[in-house]
């Protein structure tokens, strides 16, 4: 009898506790054409539950044909549950003046858990030659 | 005696308890985390985020880059609202516009608008009187046209709803009729109305 009450029990407790648990699975080909143009990082981190959930593999950068710098950031969710956060750009001249961007938004974005995804942005002007992007949990 | 005291003291607290909740009024920065959130509605966030997503895709796409002189002269087009509300389009192509122009890559043309329509009248009439007086057109056709639709789609299950924002844009080279840029950027937000409210 008490075996009966305590299965059912067991698994509903079991489900509670996966239910919030995702993790991504990838495939991606291993012999690669493009050549990613990494550029070294510094890095400021004050909350460091969101970096174990929202960690920073690496930033690429390139020109666009019109003369715009390209930025381009990994994340990685080394968590196994969704995890959601904002980031904004900012950009900055040769002499690390910000330049004013009217269309600099606080981006909501999402991170499945064990997913690693890309982020980017372009500069507003070609006058960009540095950038910062801010990370806050939601 | 005491009853007196007692209720003078509960009628003084009333305001304290209306107002105990309500956040007093204070400023937050537009289209941050702080703004609020509405499913069925577009937020400024959203004209933002989507103004910001056009205008990369635009520059980096090196369109605007394709004229004899630099830099394009632009015209706005048609923006259609397919949405359920009432919105000012200039929230999404004023932002374009000031970006693009901040570039240096494109100029906005005021004075030719969609059916002959000037944006600044003012400046048709003295751009019209100089070539009068000079007897030389001054006047530079656009090498582009902006023109572009916003639609709203919408899914209710239960309590929770959904609406989907399609920001859809195109540039449209002048000469040629032909679009050499397009750009579509969704948003989505899901809510839930609450079972019990006021």
């Amino acid at each position: 009898m008490k075996t009966r009450i305590f299965l059912p029990l067991a698994g509903a407790a079991l489900l509670a506790l996966t239910g919030c648990h995702t993790s991504m699975n990838t495939i991606e080909n291993a012999q690669k054409e493009g050549q990613r143009q990494m550029i070294s990082d510094s890095r400021v981190i004050t909350d460091s539950s969101l970096a174990k959930k929202v960690s920073f593999v690496g930033i690429n950068q390139s020109m666009t044909p019109g003369g715009f710098l390209k930025v381009q950031i990994e994340l990685l969710n080394r968590k196994h549950s969704l995890q959601r956060f904002s980031y904004q750009f900012e950009w900055f001249d040769a002499n690390g003046m910000q330049i004013n961007n009217i269309v600099s938004p606080t981006v909501p974005d999402q991170i499945e858990g064990g997913e690693s995804k890309f982020i980017s942005s372009v500069a507003p002007t070609t006058a960009c030659k540095d950038f910062r992007v801010k990370f806050i949990e939601d | 005696m005491k009853k007196t005291v007692l209720l003078s003291l509960l009628a003084a607290a009333i305001p304290f308890v209306g107002t105990g909740c309500r956040t007093p009024a204070h400023y937050i920065q537009t289209g941050g985390r702080e703004s609020l959130v509405n499913v069925n509605q577009i937020n400024i966030q959203d004209f933002i985020e989507a103004a910001n997503t056009a205008t990369s895709d635009l520059l980096a796409s090196g369109a605007l880059d394709k004229v004899a002189n630099p830099p394009a002269v632009l015209a706005i087009s048609r923006i259609v609202n397919n949405t359920g509300q009432q919105i000012d389009t200039d929230l999404l192509i004023k932002k374009i516009r000031v970006a693009v122009l901040n570039s240096g890559k494109a100029q906005v043309t005021t004075t030719m608008g969609l059916g002959g329509t000037a944006e600044d009248p003012m400046a048709k009439g003295l751009q019209q009187e100089a070539e009068f007086k000079s007897d030389q057109k001054t006047t530079r056709t656009p090498d582009f046209t902006l023109s572009g639709k916003i639609i709203q789609t919408t899914a209710k299950d239960g309590n929770t709803s959904q609406s989907t924002y399609s920001f859809q844009l195109s540039l449209t080279d002048a000469k040629t009729g032909l679009a050499v840029w397009e750009n579509e950027k969704e948003i989505t937000k899901q809510g839930g109305r609450p079972s019990v409210g006021f």
